[in-house]
C-alpha cells in the first residue's frame, strides 16, 4: 500500500484474476436440524388470541382490585364482579336478551336497507357519469354528517318508532359503503377491465363478475365502517328515545338502568355493546375476509 | 435464405394469393391525454395470415401497443379500417383474445382452472361446465402447469402467471391471439424458456398470433414475419420474414445480419430525431 496518495491520483483497486473452476458432482447437502421446534411457552405466546386475552384479563384485574381494594362507591363505579353478575342475571333471568334481539332486528333491517340503496346508487354511478358525480357529491355532503344529528328530523318525519331508527341507520350505512365501493371500483386495474370486456362481459355481468370481486377489499372495508357507524348510531338513538310501543333495545336498557341508578346495569349493557361489536367485527367480518380477499391474496 | 432481403413492395405481390385473416388498412390511431392529442400510429397497413406469428416491433412510442388495442377493439381508428375475416372490428370480443404484460391480468379471485373456465363460459366458447373443465385441464397440461389447477394466482411466480394467461388465451381458440409484450416483465432466463414453450405450442396447433415486442432478438426468435414500426407517430418501416430464425441460430451470421439490419432501421430514426431536436434547441 502506498502511503502518499493524492486525491486526484487515488489508486483504483485492480482486478484480482483468479482461477476458474467447475464442480462436477455436487455433494449431498447435510440438512440435519433445519427447523427446531420452539418451546411450548413460546408457541402459546405466539397465538394472537392468547396475548390479547392476557391484556383483557389484566384490565379486568386492575378494575376489580381498584374497586374492591379502595372501597369505591358502587353507584359511581361498581366492581367487575358485580357488573358481571348483573349481566348474567339480566341475560338469563331478566329480559335483556329480548332487548338485544330487538336492537339486532332493527340493525339488520337498517343495515340491509342501507346496503341495498348503496348498491342501487353504485349501479347508477357505474352506468352514467351523472350518477358518478352524484355519488361523489352526496358522499362528500352526507358522510361527515353524524346520523344522530338527523334524529330530530327523523322523529319529526317518522315518529317515535322503528321507522326513525331505520332511517338514521340507513344514513349511517349508505354513504360509507357507497363511498368506499365507488372508490374501489375506480381503483380496478385497467388490465382487469380490458380482460372483462375481452371475454364479452358488459353491463350488469361486467359489474358483478369483474368490478365487484376486484373491488371486494374496499367494499368489505366500507361495510365494516358502515357496520360500526350503524351500531353506534343505533345504541345512541335508543338512548335518546329508546322505547317504542312498549319494547326497547339495548340502548334503552342502558338508559333505563342509569335512570334507576343501577350503575352495574349500565355496565352490563355496555358489556353487551362491546361484545356484539367485537363478535361482528372479529368473527363475522374476519371470516368473510379469510374466505375471500385473504384467500385470494388481495389483502393480508 | 434470401427471403429476408425482400423489400416491402415484393412482399405485397407474393402474399396476395392467400386471403388474410386480419387486415389493417391505413389505420391512424389517436388518443388523448390531459393536454395533448397524440397520434400513436399513422396510416399503418399490414395483413396477417392464418398461422402467422406476426410481430409488431418498434421502440417505445411507435404505437405498437396502441395498434394491438385497436385490433382488440378497445380503440376505434380515426382513419382506415381493421377487418377480421372481412368484418370490420367495432368492439372487444372473444374472437381476439389479449394476453397482457401485466401479471394482474388473471382474476385473483379465481383459481388457475377457474380463470380458464370463466373465459370459456363467458366468452361463449361452451355453456357446459364439464366441457369447460375438460378444455381447461387440457390447456393447463399444455402449458405444463398440471397440479396447479386449484392454485390461486397470487401463489404463482410471474412466469407461471403468464403461462396461465397464455393457456386461457389459447383455450378460447381465437381467430387471432394478441400478445402485448407478454414476457417483458419476466427475468431473462424465464423469458427464454417461455419463448421456447410458445414456439412448441405453436408447433402443435399453428394458431395465429400477433405479438408485440420492443426486443429485436425476441421478435426474430418468436416471429415468422416482422413489421418494423418507426416512432412518433408509428409508421410502417419494413415488413420482414423471420420464419427461419429461432433459438438454435441466435448466434449465427444470418441472425446477426437481420438483427443488425433492423437495428440500423430503428437507429437511423434515432439519429434523425436527435438532429431535429438539436436544431430546435439551436433556434
Amino acid at each position: 500500500m502506498s502511503t502518499n496518495v493524492t486525491k486526484r491520483d487515488a489508486e483504483l483497486p485492480d482486478l484480482v484474476i483468479r482461477r476458474e473452476f467447475e464442480v462436477s458432482d455436487l455433494e449431498q447437502a447435510q440438512t440435519g436440524e433445519v427447523a427446531i421446534k420452539l418451546s411450548w411457552m413460546e408457541r402459546i405466546w405466539n397465538v394472537d388470541a392468547v396475548r390479547k386475552l392476557v391484556i383483557l384479563l389484566s384490565l379486568v384485574a386492575v378494575w376489580q382490585v381498584y374497586t374492591v381494594g379502595f372501597d369505591v362507591e358502587p353507584l359511581m363505579l361498581p366492581s367487575f364482579s358485580d357488573s358481571f353478575v348483573t349481566l348474567y342475571n339480566a341475560l338469563f333471568h331478566g329480559d335483556l336478551i329480548y332487548k338485544i334481539w330487538f336492537s339486532i332486528k332493527v340493525l339488520i333491517v337498517g343495515y340491509s336497507a342501507g346496503l341495498f340503496l348503496a348498491a342501487v346508487l353504485i349501479l347508477w354511478a357505474t352506468a352514467s357519469r351523472f350518477g358518478s358525480d352524484f355519488i361523489a357529491m352526496a358522499t362528500a355532503m352526507f358522510n361527515p354528517l353524524p346520523a344522530i344529528a338527523l334524529l330530530p328530523l327523523a322523529m319529526l318525519w317518522f315518529g317515535l318508532g322503528t321507522a326513525s331508527l331505520v332511517f338514521v341507520l340507513i344514513h349511517s350505512v349508505l354513504w360509507a359503503v357507497a363511498l368506499s365501493t365507488h372508490s374501489g371500483f375506480e381503483g380496478v386495474s385497467q388490465t382487469l377491465r380490458m380482460i372483462g370486456r375481452n371475454y364479452g362481459l358488459h353491463g350488469f355481468g361486467y359489474v358483478w363478475k369483474i368490478l365487484v370481486p376486484a373491488a371486494l377489499p374496499s367494499i368489505l372495508a366500507g361495510m365494516k365502517i358502515g357496520w360500526a357507524f350503524a351500531w353506534r348510531t343505533l345504541i345512541g338513538a335508543e338512548l335518546v328515545f329508546g322505547a317504542s310501543s312498549g319494547s326497547g333495545g339495548l340502548g334503552w336498557y342502558i338508559f333505563e338502568s342509569s335512570q334507576n341508578i343501577e350503575t352495574d346495569g349500565v355496565f352490563a349493557g355496555l358489556f353487551m355493546v362491546i361484545l356484539i361489536g367485537f363478535v361482528v367485527e372479529n368473527v363475522v367480518f374476519r371470516n368473510v375476509e379469510t374466505r375471500t380477499v385473504i384467500r385470494w391474496g388481495m389483502q393480508r | 435464405m434470401d427471403a429476408k432481403t425482400e423489400t416491402v413492395a415484393d412482399n405485397k405481390s407474393a402474399t396476395d394469393t392467400a386471403k388474410p385473416i386480419l387486415e389493417v388498412d391505413g389505420v391512424t390511431l389517436q388518443y388523448k391525454t390531459k393536454e395533448h392529442l397524440i397520434t400513436a400510429t399513422y396510416r399503418v397497413s399490414f395483413d396477417v395470415h392464418r398461422a402467422d406469428r406476426f410481430v409488431l416491433l418498434g421502440p417505445s412510442g411507435c404505437g405498437k401497443s396502441t395498434l394491438l388495442k385497436g385490433i382488440a377493439g378497445y380503440m376505434k381508428p380515426v382513419e382506415g379500417a381493421i377487418r377480421l375475416k372481412g368484418r370490420e372490428i367495432s368492439d372487444p370480443g372473444p374472437d381476439r383474445v389479449m394476453v397482457f404484460q401485466e401479471f394482474d391480468q388473471l382474476l385473483p379471485w379465481k383459481t388457475v382452472k377457474q380463470n380458464i373456465t370463466f373465459a370459456l363460459q363467458n366468452g361463449g366458447k361452451t355453456s357446459s361446465a364439464a366441457e369447460a373443465n375438460d378444455i381447461a385441464m387440457e390447456y393447463i397440461q399444455k402449458v405444463k402447469l398440471s397440479g396447479f389447477e386449484d392454485t390461486f394466482p397470487h401463489m404463482l411466480s410471474g412466469g407461471m402467471k403468464q403461462r396461465v394467461a397464455i393457456a386461457r388465451g389459447m383455450a378460447m381458440e381465437p381467430d387471432v391471439l394478441l400478445m402485448d409484450e407478454p414476457f417483458a416483465a419476466l427475468d431473462a432466463l424465464t423469458r427464454l424458456q417461455m419463448q421456447k414453450e410458445l414456439l412448441q405450442l405453436w408447433e402443435d396447433t399453428h394458431f395465429t398470433v400477433l405479438f408485440v415486442t420492443h426486443s429485436i432478438e425476441e421478435a426474430l426468435i418468436v416471429g415468422s414475419r416482422i413489421l418494423v414500426l418507426s416512432p412518433h407517430p408509428g409508421q410502417v418501416k419494413a415488413e420482414l420474414n423471420a420464419h427461419t430464425l429461432n433459438h438454435e441460430n441466435v448466434g449465427s451470421k444470418v441472425f446477426a445480419r437481420v438483427q443488425q439490419r433492423i437495428h440500423d432501421m430503428l437507429f437511423a430514426d434515432r439519429i434523425l430525431e436527435d438532429e431535429i431536436l438539436g436544431e430546435e434547441l439551436d433556434k
